[in-house]
């Protein structure tokens, strides 16, 4: 499909045009912070921020917090509205891959949830690829890129005076089709300005043969060392964009059965009635979330369950670092 | 309502029966009747013993129970529950007439087509005997006896009084389609069956595995000590079966709560054979 | 800061080779600018990588409740580290006769997230020089006063020194009169009720629930949060303001008397919400009502954890 261009200066009013017709949610700058957030004028739409935000994007589709049911005279009434057609704009290509794998969980077939299904199927994705990485992104080192197309619908590229948007599906050709064609020149000035950038990309290690080196250190030392200043606290999990676990519970208050996000690495999440806990203390946590984005994804779809977005490694409180985790994985050796 | 729309939602039941399986009170079991016609026909077209379904009570939650029937019983569904935690305290409280919610059947239940022409060697303690029983009655019905050989079971409780399904199992040994052995933990005036935990049982009795499968449900210690008693008496991972427990949320393999390793046991399980539990990690 | 970092490294090395301790926590330096890791030394030779700086943002204190209690653990401790390690003593939540620490008067701990603010994401090198911080960019080189970058809690704290520690590394620090720690929470309490409110909704409003500050604290250890309680429901686990800010409200309960007003927790949250205002108040209370001054020394119980027949009960009339 083709590229079309877009001057810098014609921007906002692309986006109004999109809002007209449909609600858009993009990145907005609110005091240190951006998050995706429905914009009610263009010009609420930061994209100068150079790093991505820090609550994940997948929010959009499994909130945190969303109530599945109302309990109304002895019945549970699902709560599953109308969802009205919007587009995302301005997700990184490191979000919207997360966002595939995650439809492997909640559309897989035969077991569809309905939740997730309503909003994906009504929404469109364009993507802003990433011309310079932050210190913490690593998408290339799990298969990913900074101007990865899978599960856009549009992908733009910042050419500096203008945006490249290429056309990855007719729902995004159909929203660009006023804006001029690129030329064969400009197409290929495009394709080089992703290649350098995705050159620039730090390599955080290599992961090549990560599943069988994580099962092979299951009852190691490793899992000592990897755990010790893990405080147990929520915070990679819930910032993650593949991470989809979570709790359902009745809020009787509210009459209402809701699912929020919840973590492994809580003590709580496996605990048994009986009082049995298969995952008792913080070790066996902690290898729960690495073997699961690192061995388990890649048993069940052959993917990395993580896509190098780098939130975790931002705002983990002790600095317990991922891209070091799988570094010293590859190169353990058991004294 | 097109109640196989939406995974999450309860199917509307009410309880038919209750039926009180131990002296303390602590076992009881439940038949529920569905509300609705088609989500009979739709769970029946599905069931396979050893699935479990997750029971709903508004405000207090979900909790997986196995089911605890052959479908040819009846048009109902039967659930033996223990007394442990917030939820199962409050279906205590429940009688016939209640209403109650119900999502199933879900997981993978046993592979009993692949035991066709073997011998049955069914091993269950406490009240994780439930599907085990469903199992049993299953085979037991005229048509599909025919399709196995012999039926050994082996049942442990602590005491006399925490035996469940009393009166039917008591009727097996008439029977000459099977072979009960029951067991409880210590002597007991007026037991004349066995006595000591199920490992030791099992191994006093030495099923054969020639041609057999064994199919194993208890608590965990039980499980950890049979398994090697299965092992040394000849039966390989491949012949040995059981049903896992684990804390459960969703039953539908999304949560990501129930894993072992790349495995749901809500999804890929609760049934796994020694084999397939083997290639897992080990967290159980 | 050098010699007083070999300093330490040379006596975590001994108590190490000395067998007093099985373990010694300190800090190692981090994979990112700004940042320095909690670190687990075991050996002598781990000792090597030990780092002790203003990056070290972290109260140590919080693993003393999830290590193996039979260990003999060293712990590198500064003035709120070793006030919080006191408390946890007196809490019967670790044998002090197992316990070695190496107090260190503190300089303050540096704001990552304040320098950030100033010069944006991209920082290839920080390094304290001196009263400084030096940060640089691709673009360019930046300066800044180290005191106006320190997190707010280390910019109103009035104990710097290490209390009740087996031996002090280091040139002791004046210390400061402890209501100076409360200046932020009186200009606060003069705010209108709505005004207060309206703050604690906004910060509150960000939550999501992660429990980061409830990790990093080394107050905070029940085996069961009350977060986690069905029955009763204390606090609804929603993203809705009902469930936050009884979250947040009830916490800070939790810390009276005991919060020795380390920041970490405000350090801990990805979502960068002020929480100290809450714990700060209630810890004015416990200084003007029972004169008590957390961590003040080895006898005082906390108010809230003990009681006598001569505690004021103006409230029961």
């Amino acid at each position: 499909m083709e590229t079309r261009l877009l001057k810098k200066s014609q921007l906002l009013s692309f986006i109004a045009g999109l809002m007209e017709q449909q609600a858009v949610f993009a990145p907005v700058k609110n005091g240190d912070f951006t998050q995706f957030q429905q914009i009610n004028q263009a010009d609420e739409l930061d994209l100068e921020s150079t790093h991505n935000t820090r609550y994940p994007p997948k929010a959009l589709f499994q909130p945190q917090s969303e109530p599945l049911f109302e309990f109304r005279d002895g019945k549970f009434v699902s709560l599953l509205g109308e969802i009205q057609p919007r587009i995302i704009f301005g997700i990184r290509p490191c979000d919207v891959h997360a966002l595939q794998l995650l439809d492997t969980v909640f559309n897989a077939e035969g077991a569809q949830d309905p939740y997730w299904l309503a909003k994906r199927e009504k929404t469109t994705i364009i993507t802003l690829g990433c011309e310079q990485p932050c210190s913490t992104c690593f998408c290339t080192s799990v298969g990913g890129s900074p101007f990865d197309r899978r599960g856009s619908d549009l992908l733009l590229t910042n050419m500096g005076d203008y945006f490249a948007f290429e056309v990855v599906t007719e729902r995004g050709n159909a929203l660009v089709q006023s804006m001029p064609v690129a030329a064969d020149g400009q197409a290929n000035d495009v394709k080089d300005m992703q290649t350098k950038a995705e050159a620039s990309f730090p390599k955080a290690f290599d992961p090549t043969g990560i599943r069988d080196k994580l099962y092979q250190l299951f009852s190691s030392n490793y899992w000592k060392k990897m755990q010790e200043s893990c405080l147990g606290c929520g915070v990679c999990t819930y910032l993650c964009p593949t991470c989809f676990c979570f709790d359902i519970v009745d809020e009787k208050q509210r009459n209402q059965r809701v699912r929020n996000w919840d973590t492994c690495m809580f003590r709580v999440y496996s605990q048994e009635a009986s009082g049995h806990n298969p995952r008792p203390t913080k070790l066996e946590r902690t290898r729960q979330r690495i073997m699961h984005k690192y061995a388990y994804w890649l048993d069940n779809i052959n993917e990395i369950g993580c896509t190098g977005c780098g939130r975790c490694v931002r705002y983990c409180p002790v600095n317990l670092d991922i891209r070091w985790m799988i570094q010293t994985a590859q190169n353990w050796v058991e004294a | 309502m097109e109640h196989n729309q939406n995974l999450y939602e309860p199917i509307p039941m009410r309880i038919a029966r209750v039926i009180q399986e131990t002296n303390d009170g602590t076992l009881k079991s439940f038949e529920l009747v569905f509300e609705n016609p088609q989500d009979k026909d739709q769970f029946y077209s599905n069931y396979n013993v050893g699935q479990f379904c997750q029971l709903s009570i508004f405000g207090k939650g979900e909790a997986p129970f196995g089911i605890a029937n052959a479908a040819w019983e009846g048009d109902f569904v039967r659930f033996t529950v223990q007394k442990m935690g917030s939820f199962t305290q409050a279906i205590h409280k429940m009688k016939a007439g209640d209403a109650i919610g119900m999502r199933g059947p879900l997981g993978n239940g046993f592979p009993v087509d692949e035991w066709h022409g073997k011998n049955l060697v069914i091993i269950g303690g406490g009240c994780a005997f439930s599907t085990l029983y469903a199992l049993t009655k299953h085979v037991l019905h005229p048509p599909i006896r025919p399709q196995y050989n012999e039926m050994h079971v082996i049942y442990g409780a602590r005491t006399s009084g925490m035996c469940i399904y009393k009166e039917d199992i008591a009727s097996w040994y008439g029977r000459d389609d099977l072979k009960i052995y029951q067991a409880i933990d210590c002597p007991e005036d007026g037991w004349c069956y066995y006595t000591g935990f199920v490992p030791v049982v099992t191994k006093q009795i030495a099923p054969s595995p020639v041609n057999a499968v064994a199919v194993l449900c208890g608590p965990p210690a039980m499980v950890k000590y049979t398994l090697p008693v299965l092992t040394e008496l000849g039966f390989a991972p491949d012949q040995i079966f059981t049903s896992l427990e684990k804390r459960m949320k969703c039953g539908v393999g999304k949560c990501g709560r129930c894993n072992i390793g790349p495995k749901y046991v809500c999804k890929h399980g609760p049934v796994f054979s020694l084999a397939e539990l083997q290639e897992l990690p080990e967290e159980l | 800061m050098n010699n007083v970092l070999t300093a330490i490294q040379n006596e975590a090395r001994r108590i190490l080779q000395e067998g007093i301790v099985d373990v010694v926590v300190g800090f190692e330096a981090g994979t990112l600018q700004l940042k320095a890791q909690p670190f687990f030394m075991h050996k002598a030779d781990d000792v090597d990588k030990l780092v002790w700086n203003g990056f070290c943002q972290n109260n140590l204190a919080t693993y003393l409740t999830r290590l193996d209690k039979q260990q003999r653990i060293g712990i590198i401790c500064r003035g709120c580290d070793s006030r919080a390690v006191r408390t946890l003593v007196m809490e019967h939540q670790y044998d002090r006769e197992k316990l070695y620490l190496i107090g260190v008067p503190c300089t303050g701990i540096v704001d990552w997230r304040a320098v950030q603010r100033q010069t944006g994401e991209d920082i290839l090198s920080a390094e304290e020089i001196g009263d400084e911080i030096v940060i640089a960019t691709p673009q360019k080189k930046w300066k800044f006063s180290r005191a106006e970058m320190l997190h707010d809690s280390c910019k109103r704290c009035a104990h710097p020194n290490p209390v009740g520690v087996d031996i002090t590394i280091g040139e002791l620090l004046p210390e400061g009169d402890p209501q100076q720690a409360f200046t932020r929470t009186r200009e606060f309490e003069l705010k209108s009720a709505e005004d207060r409110y309206a703050y604690f909704q906004v910060e509150a409003e960000r939550c999501i629930r992660c429990y980061a500050c409830r990790e990093a604290c080394p107050m905070c250890y029940c085996s069961e949060c009350f977060v986690d309680y069905t029955t009763p429901r204390w606090a609804e686990s929603m993203i809705t303001p009902s469930g936050t800010q009884a979250w947040h409200i009830i916490r800070a309960f939790h810390q009276a008397g005991r919060c020795v007003s380390c920041g970490a927790c405000e350090r801990a949250c990805p979502m960068d919400i002020k929480m100290t205002y809450l714990t700060d108040k209630l810890n004015r209370d416990m200084l003007d009502l029972y004169g008590f001054d957390v961590g003040e020394n080895d006898d005082k119980q906390p108010p809230f954890a003990a009681f006598s027949l001569d505690d004021r009960d103006r409230f029961v009339k």
